[in-house]
Order: structure tokens, then C-alpha cells, then sequence
């Protein structure tokens, strides 16, 4: 049999070293994502995966300084931050002139056409056209002129899609005006996302439901192919309009040589390659091999890779480097607010909070890579204080049973089982274990419901869950992002899943948001924050860190989670690529 | 002969009717809410309903049901929910990939398990059919997730005689990436592979015609091969043939692990998303192409045993 098996080993061998290998190019960056991607439309771009890979086909007004910390916002396709009238109400972007679509069959020529203001107009539109099925129309849901009349005309079919919005106008083709119902001071941002993205309406027109598979940008990278479960292949955009380089950075950016290549032009590298590998294992082993740039850590290699917080000495000697990053996020246990006894029993939950020991679990379940975290505010928003301690989040068990005992359980006594709701991976599932140990320690007992991920998002949605582990990734760096999960108009199906309703919290909600950023504000930020910890509507848990391990051949690595378009500041130092990957 | 094909066919009409309303059905209990679960997490309930009605969800379960079976006729399932790609698509495009690999280690595997149990039965007792036996025993009691890691650390990361993973649609490209995932396939079928074939050979081995063919001088390799062989066939074909729709349908821990784009990982991720369209889909052509291979296993049956009789 051994024989048989060498035999076709062999042949094997000798089949593949006859094929070709696939041609590469020296001056690219690969990535893989731990999952797989979905559609290429700005309109869908609701994974994170997919929300990485579209803005360097397409497009936003605005983006994010790649350097700066906290984050700044600045003009990409517009050609200077928008002029913004004394209520607020009103934002003029006037647009970057020379800028053209990609080359594509969908136009007469088959060359790019200049982009226009009515580009905006048509691809905002989209987000809010039933048959699209974006869900990303929440980013203007409410808060354009007009907006939410026009969709619901068309949603009534007493509308055509080519009426016009009041408060979406483009006078001529450089012009975009928008006019709000009220401040929002969280449209710049927004305003970076993939979904406010332009895209031609000569492509949408010419592929209909195929659009998604062939995108057609402004950006750095152009489309070039998809192999459905296992690489999306993008090349230098010829006809770029283009970009340099920054030149200002946060402290210390300029001794980590993230300001060497100042003012030059980008992009760096000619082409990018996304693998979808949800696999842990062929992640790590591609990194390993030089196949892929950098990567996350999988959980499993953690301990192999990392000692200390510091790269192991083995890994720095192949010329690898670890970067980390917080995460603009929160995970948090949440409590029903409307189920009868948790929502109605403050001493409950704290006792609760204070009988989780969150230290061990950042060690057991995130490789110690995080923070505790206090508050709904992640760090590196305004309003986040690393000195704040809220007072029923340490970890304390005596304390804890002083609570349930004024809770009206002493003991745990006369308490019936409290019911968690989990997914069903086994991390979950063993972090919901975790969760009932600690609970048992003050006579607190619980039974986990395990559901598929599906089923679980319904429970919560449909307030069925009386308790449950879950997280939220910012997708601004503004607090009332986070701040908003907890404001009582958006319970259920809304983000406000723990439907948490409080009188002040929501005053206060609603008056920060008529303010622009600033010290005014942040105490607004802070007052909410207050009152969350003496409701305590969840346990707040951590606030994650990213980690990554980095080839000694890529420079100019910043990464940020807010920040979608990084790959073009991104370098590939070829000749030392070869030299290194010989020792791989 | 061709009754007996007609009827079959006409049974997979009401067994194809039954699949569907199980399949409905256990979507409609269990499922999740699709049309909230494409609604995103800002989701209002007014946005929920409009995308309810969108997906074609806002009819009676009558309505939808009946519409499921217009999909099992026509062969039309339209979009996926969650990556809103064309199913037909998805499916053609990874039939391909899943067969490059699940094909040459089938075929690979019967080659070399059919003469080895052979060997083997004829061996029976002696020390190596006796090695064999427990090294089969250690092989199928291995996780397949082991055989799939392991392959992966060693063959690819550690000698480097293979990608780790990876695909190239060319054919000549293709086996490249192939080889590994086509090797581990075979040494994951070959303890049970042989396992089984042995013991059909050795019943075969106690029959009184192979007494006969030995005290009539009849050489060992002729009874093995000519009569031995040939009335083994019918447990043979049974394996061969219904092995068939797994091959088209992939595998799913291989592909996930060595980046092969084949339709293996398509309802594992339809169902962590809820993906209705994709769940039927792949329901419905799983069950037609089981039975279809089910019916030809059955006819190949009457065309090697004569005493086998359609009807």
C-alpha cells in the first residue's frame, strides 16, 4: 500500500511541477479575510470584508487622514471640505474637477466619463431604492430634506425614482448641495463610508443584478477578476486622478518611518489580492510562507506568535513585526430591559456585573488583548477617559452578594434560572460557560439557549432574549454611535437591542446631538455615560485590540478599523521581499 | 426495463414534493427572519417590511410554498439572500472546482483499494492482511479534520511540495493547487474503502463456485479476477454510484481549508445566513441528483446480475 501511495505521490508531484506556476508580481500586497466575500456594490457593502475592498475601486467625498489620531476627516473626491452655512443645515460640495470613472465597457467608448455632482445625487438614491435592498440608507434616514418622502413615494409606487429631493441637489456638474432636516454633525463621517460611494449609473444600467460583479470606480484599483471563494484580484487604476503621500502624522509616527515617503505620489503598489479564507490554519501557514503581507493572529497560533505583548523571537528574526490597534468596538452582556425581573431590578444586574470577573476572561478569550471596559465609549472617541471607573464594574464578589441580597435574593435565593442567549460557535458557547461560572459564585443561576447566528439575531430582535453576549463595532469614530445603542427610539429591531429607556439619557441624547463636536458636547457624552453605569443595561465587557503580524518588506503599516481605504499608502520593499522570502 | 425507468421517474415527483415541504417548512420554523437579517443592523420595522415584501416573503406560506415549487420545476432559484449573487451561477461555477478534486481521489481510491483487498481477502489471516486490517481500523478512527490539518502542516507548509492553498481556474493550473486536497481525499477513504470491499470479497471467497474453479485447476489470479471480481460487483456499483452526488457536491472541510471555490461551502454558509434561496437550491438538486444516481445504480444492477430482475 506504502508503495502504491509513494508511487502516487510521485506522479503527483511530477504533474504539478509541470505546470506553470501562476505568474507574480513582486510589487503587490496580499490579504486574506476570515471570511467570504459578497458583493462588490457599494449599495451592499455591509460585511467587513467587502467594506475593505470596495473604496479602492470607488470612491467617497471625504475620507480619513490615514495618519492622524484621533481621526480627521478629509476631502477625497471633493475638493475641499464642504462649505457648511451658520445653522448648519446647509453643506456645498463643490468636487475635485479631472476625476473620471474607470475604463469600462458600460460607457459609449468604453473610457471613463468625469464624474459629476449627479453621480451622488444617483448613487444616494440607490442606498434608499427598495429594489436595491442596501442596507445602508440608515446613514441618511431622517436627515436629508425630502429624502425619506421620495423613498417612501417610490416604495408606494406613487413615485418615479428620477423625482427630485429637495435636499439633494446637484446645480451644475462640480455642485453637490445637501440640505438637512436638522444638524448632523455625524454626515462627515458618514460621508467616508463605502455606501456614499459614486458609482455611474451607465454600468448599473448596463450589468443590472450583475452590477455587483463588475464595479466600475473612481478609484486607485480597478476590478480585474473574481474567483468566487477564493480571490478578488484589483490592479493600478491608470486613469487615477491621484494622491500624495501625508505629510503630518501623530507623535512618534516619524520614528516609526510612517513619514518617509511623504508627498509622493500613490498609489505604491500595482496590484492587491483579497484571498477568502474563513480557515484559521492556511491563514497563518500563507503568512508563515510569504504568500500573504500581514494577517490577525488566529487565536490558536496567539500563544505561538506572541509572549509578553512582544513578537517571539523567532518571528522577529524572519524579519516579521507586530502592530497593534484598538478597535473601535465594545462587547458587552446584555440585559432584556423590558423582561420583568432584570429589567426591573437594578441591584440584579449589578450584582451581576460585579460578579464577572472580566480580567480572566480578556486572558481565557482574547489572548489578553484588549481592555476592560466601563462604558458603552470605546477608546479614542470623545468622551472615552481612561480614568473612568464605573463603580458596579469591578470585579467583587462580596460586593456582588450585598446587591443580590438588596436585590431581594439573598443568596441567590428565590431567583429563578436566568435564561442566556448565545450563538452556536464554540467560543460562544464557551464564553456563555464562563458566564455561568461566574454567576454560580453568588447563587445565581443560568441556562444557555444556543442558537444559529440567524435564530439568535431574531430573539434579540423580537425582545425574546432574556440575556445575551454580543458586540458593536463604531462605525464612526463619534460616540453617539455607541451612545445610540442605548437610546430609547431605537429598541428593538433597532441597535438599541437591550431596549433601554431613560427619560434623561434620551434628553441628553437628543440635545448632544444638536451640538458640535466639542467640550460642551463631551460632557453631554460623559452625563450618558453616568447614567448608563448607575442602570448598568449591560455588563460592558471589553473593548478589543487588533493585532497583526506584519512582513519586514511592507512599509507605511497604520491600520485603523474606521479606516476602510488604506491599500494605497501601503509599500512593498521588492528587494527585500526576495530577500527575506528566501529565508521563509 | 424501460417501464421501470418511466415509473421511477415518475416516483421522484412526489418524494421531490415531499423534500421541498420539509425543507419549507423546517426554514419557516427555524430559519431566522430573512428579511431583518438583510435589513441590517440599523433596521427599522417600516424598512423591515418593505425588503419583507422585496424578497417575496410577504405572501401566505400557501403563496411561498407554492412558489418554491414553481423554482423545483422551472430550475429557476434566483438570488442569494446574503451575497445577492445568482445561485445557478454559484453552483455552475463550483461544480468544476469541487470535481477536480473529489473525481481523481474517488477514482484514485477505488484503484487502489479494489486490488488491494483483493490481495488482502486472499490473504486472509496472514500477517499482512492482519497489519492491514489494524492500520485501516487506525486510519478511519482519525478525525478527517486531522487528515485535512495535518496534510495541510506537513506536505504544504513544512516540506513545501504543494501550495498550502489556493485555486487557478486553468486546467492546466488547476491540478497544482488539486494535488494535495485530491491526496488527502484518497487516504481518507482508504481504510474505509477497504474495510468494506474486503469483506465483500471474502463472502465471495467461501462460495461454492470458487471451490469448484480451485479443484477444477482454475490459477488463483483468474478465480480473483474473473469470477471473484465480477460477482463482487453489484455491493461495488451500489458504493460507486451513490458516491456520485457527494463527489458533485464537494466536501466541505477540504474546500474551506485549501481555498477550492467549490459548491462544498455553499449551504454551510447558507445556512449560518439564513440564505433561503441557496438552502433550497441546494436541497432540491442534491435530492434530484441522489435519486437519479440511486435510479442508475439500480439498472447497472440488472446489467451485471442476470439474476436481478427490474420491476
Amino acid at each position: 500500500m506504502l508503495g502504491k501511495i509513494a508511487l502516487a505521490l510521485v506522479l503527483i508531484s511530477g504533474l504539478v511541477s509541470c505546470t506553470k506556476k501562476a505568474e507574480e508580481t513582486a510589487n503587490s500586497i496580499s490579504y486574506a479575510f476570515n471570511m467570504n466575500l459578497s458583493s462588490l456594490d457599494p449599495a451592499q457593502a455591509a460585511n467587513l470584508a467587502t467594506n475593505e475592498v470596495i473604496p479602492n475601486i470607488y470612491e467617497t467625498l471625504l475620507e480619513y487622514h490615514y495618519l492622524k489620531r484621533p481621526l480627521v476627516v478629509q476631502p477625497l473626491l471633493a475638493a475641499k471640505m464642504p462649505e457648511v452655512s451658520k445653522d448648519g443645515l446647509t453643506h456645498t460640495f463643490k468636487l475635485k474637477p479631472g476625476v473620471k470613472f474607470q475604463d469600462s465597457e458600460a460607457f459609449p467608448d468604453g473610457k471613463g466619463r468625469n464624474l459629476t455632482a449627479q453621480d451622488f445625487v444617483y448613487s444616494w438614491k440607490r442606498l434608499a431604492d427598495p429594489k436595491v435592498k442596501s442596507d445602508g440608507f440608515w446613514i441618511f434616514d431622517g436627515k436629508i430634506k425630502g429624502f425619506n418622502e421620495w423613498r417612501d413615494k417610490l416604495v408606494k409606487g406613487e413615485g418615479k425614482f428620477e423625482d427630485p429631493i429637495e435636499g439633494l441637489q446637484a446645480p451644475d456638474d462640480e455642485t453637490l448641495v445637501i440640505k438637512l432636516t436638522r444638524p448632523y454633525y455625524q454626515l462627515h463621517y458618514v460621508l467616508t463610508m463605502a455606501y456614499s460611494a459614486a458609482v455611474p449609473r451607465e454600468a448599473v444600467e448596463k450589468y443590472g443584478e450583475e452590477f455587483l460583479n463588475h464595479p466600475v470606480g473612481t478609484g486607485p484599483f480597478k476590478f480585474d477578476s473574481w474567483i468566487r471563494g477564493n480571490k478578488v484580484v484589483l490592479s493600478r487604476n491608470p486613469t487615477w486622478h491621484g494622491g500624495t503621500y501625508p505629510s503630518e502624522g501623530e507623535a512618534g509616527d516619524q520614528e516609526r518611518g510612517l513619514l518617509a515617503d511623504a508627498g509622493k505620489a500613490l498609489p505604491f503598489v500595482d496590484k492587491i489580492i483579497f484571498f477568502e479564507m474563513p480557515e484559521d490554519q492556511p491563514r497563518w501557514l500563507n503568512l508563515m510562507k510569504g504568500a500573504l503581507d500581514y494577517s490577525g493572529i488566529p487565536k490558536d497560533s496567539f500563544d505561538a506568535a506572541v509572549e509578553n505583548g512582544k513578537l517571539k523571537e523567532n518571528l522577529v528574526a524572519k524579519g516579521f513585526r507586530l502592530e497593534s490597534t484598538p478597535r473601535p468596538d465594545v462587547v458587552y452582556v446584555s440585559f432584556n430591559m423590558e423582561d420583568p425581573l432584570l429589567g426591573k431590578n437594578a441591584y440584579l444586574r449589578k450584582a451581576l456585573a460585579l460578579a464577572y470577573d472580566t480580567e480572566t476572561s480578556l486572558k481565557k478569550f482574547y489572548n489578553d488583548q484588549g481592555l476592560i471596559a466601563h462604558s458603552p465609549i470605546a477608546p479614542g472617541m470623545e468622551g472615552f477617559d481612561p480614568s473612568f471607573k464605573n463603580p458596579h464594574k469591578e470585579y467583587n464578589v462580596e460586593k456582588a452578594k450585598e446587591f443580590l441580597k438588596k436585590a431581594g435574593f439573598p443568596n441567590g435565593k428565590g431567583l429563578p434560572t436566568l435564561e442566556y442567549s448565545t450563538s452556536g460557535s464554540s467560543t460562544t458557547r464557551q464564553m456563555a460557560e464562563y458566564l455561568a461560572q461566574q454567576f454560580e459564585k453568588i447563587g445565581v443561576k443560568i441556562s444557555i439557549v444556543a442558537n444559529s447566528w440567524p435564530q439568535f439575531q431574531d430573539r434579540i430582535r423580537q425582545k425574546k432574549a432574556q440575556m445575551f453576549g454580543i458586540a458593536w463595532g463604531a462605525d464612526y469614530p463619534d460616540a453617539e454611535n455607541m451612545l445610540q445603542l442605548l437610546y430609547g427610539k431605537n429598541v428593538s429591531p433597532g441597535p438599541n437591542n437591550a431596549n433601554f429607556k431613560n427619560k434623561a439619557f434620551d434628553e441628553l441624547y437628543e440635545k448632544a446631538q444638536k451640538l458640535p463636536p466639542g467640550p460642551e458636547r463631551t460632557k453631554l457624552y460623559q452625563k450618558m455615560r453616568d447614567i448608563f453605569a448607575q442602570e448598568m443595561p449591560w455588563i460592558p465587557t471589553v473593548h478589543r485590540l487588533g493585532y497583526y503580524v506584519v512582513h519586514g518588506w511592507v512599509g507605511n503599516f497604520k491600520k485603523h478599523e474606521t479606516i476602510p481605504n488604506t491599500y494605497k499608502y501601503l509599500k512593498v520593499d521588492t528587494a527585500k521581499k526576495a530577500e527575506l522570502k528566501a529565508k521563509l | 426495463m424501460l417501464k421501470f425507468i418511466a415509473r421511477r421517474l415518475l416516483y421522484m415527483i412526489p418524494i421531490l414534493l415531499g423534500v421541498t415541504l420539509v425543507t419549507f417548512t423546517l426554514f419557516n420554523v427555524a430559519g431566522g427572519d430573512p428579511a431583518a437579517q438583510a435589513a441590517g443592523r440599523y433596521a427599522t420595522p417600516e424598512q423591515i417590511e418593505v425588503l419583507r415584501h422585496e424578497l417575496g416573503l410577504s405572501g401566505t406560506f400557501v403563496e411561498q410554498y407554492l412558489h418554491m415549487v414553481k423554482q423545483l420545476f422551472t430550475l429557476d432559484f434566483g438570488r442569494s439572500w446574503s451575497s445577492k449573487q445568482n445561485i445557478a451561477t454559484l453552483i455552475k461555477n463550483g461544480v468544476g472546482p469541487s470535481l477536480t478534486v473529489t473525481l481523481p481521489g474517488f477514482l484514485l481510491s477505488l484503484l487502489i483499494t479494489i486490488p488491494l483487498s483483493l490481495l488482502l481477502a486472499y490473504k486472509r489471516n496472514s500477517f499482512l492482511d492482519k497489519a492491514a486490517l489494524i492500520t485501516c481500523l487506525a486510519l478511519v478512527s482519525i478525525s478527517s479534520v486531522v487528515y485535512v490539518l495535518v496534510g495541510q502542516y506537513f506536505f504544504a507548509y513544512k516540506w513545501g511540495m504543494f501550495p498550502i492553498s489556493g485555486w487557478d481556474p486553468s486546467w492546466d493550473g488547476r491540478w497544482q493547487y488539486a494535488a494535495l486536497p485530491i491526496l488527502i481525499l484518497v487516504s481518507l477513504s482508504l481504510g474505509s474503502y477497504i474495510l468494506f470491499f474486503r469483506t465483500v470479497f471474502l463472502d465471495e471467497m467461501h462460495q461454492d463456485y470458487v471451490r469448484t474453479a480451485r479443484s477444477k485447476g482454475v490459477p488463483t489470479f483468474k478465480i480473483l479476477v474473473k469470477h471473484i471480481l465480477r460477482n463482487a460487483l453489484v455491493p461495488i456499483i451500489t458504493l460507486v454510484v451513490l458516491q456520485v452526488p457527494f463527489l458533485i457536491l464537494g466536501s466541505l472541510l477540504i474546500e474551506s481549508f485549501y481555498g477550492i471555490p467549490g459548491v462544498g461551502g455553499l449551504i454551510y454558509q447558507a445556512i449560518q445566513e439564513a440564505d433561503f434561496p441557496v438552502i433550497k437550491a441546494m436541497t432540491i438538486l442534491s435530492a434530484i441528483v441522489y435519486m437519479i444516481f440511486q435510479l442508475i445504480s439500480d439498472v447497472l444492477y440488472a446489467v451485471v446480475d442476470p439474476k436481478i430482475r427490474l420491476g
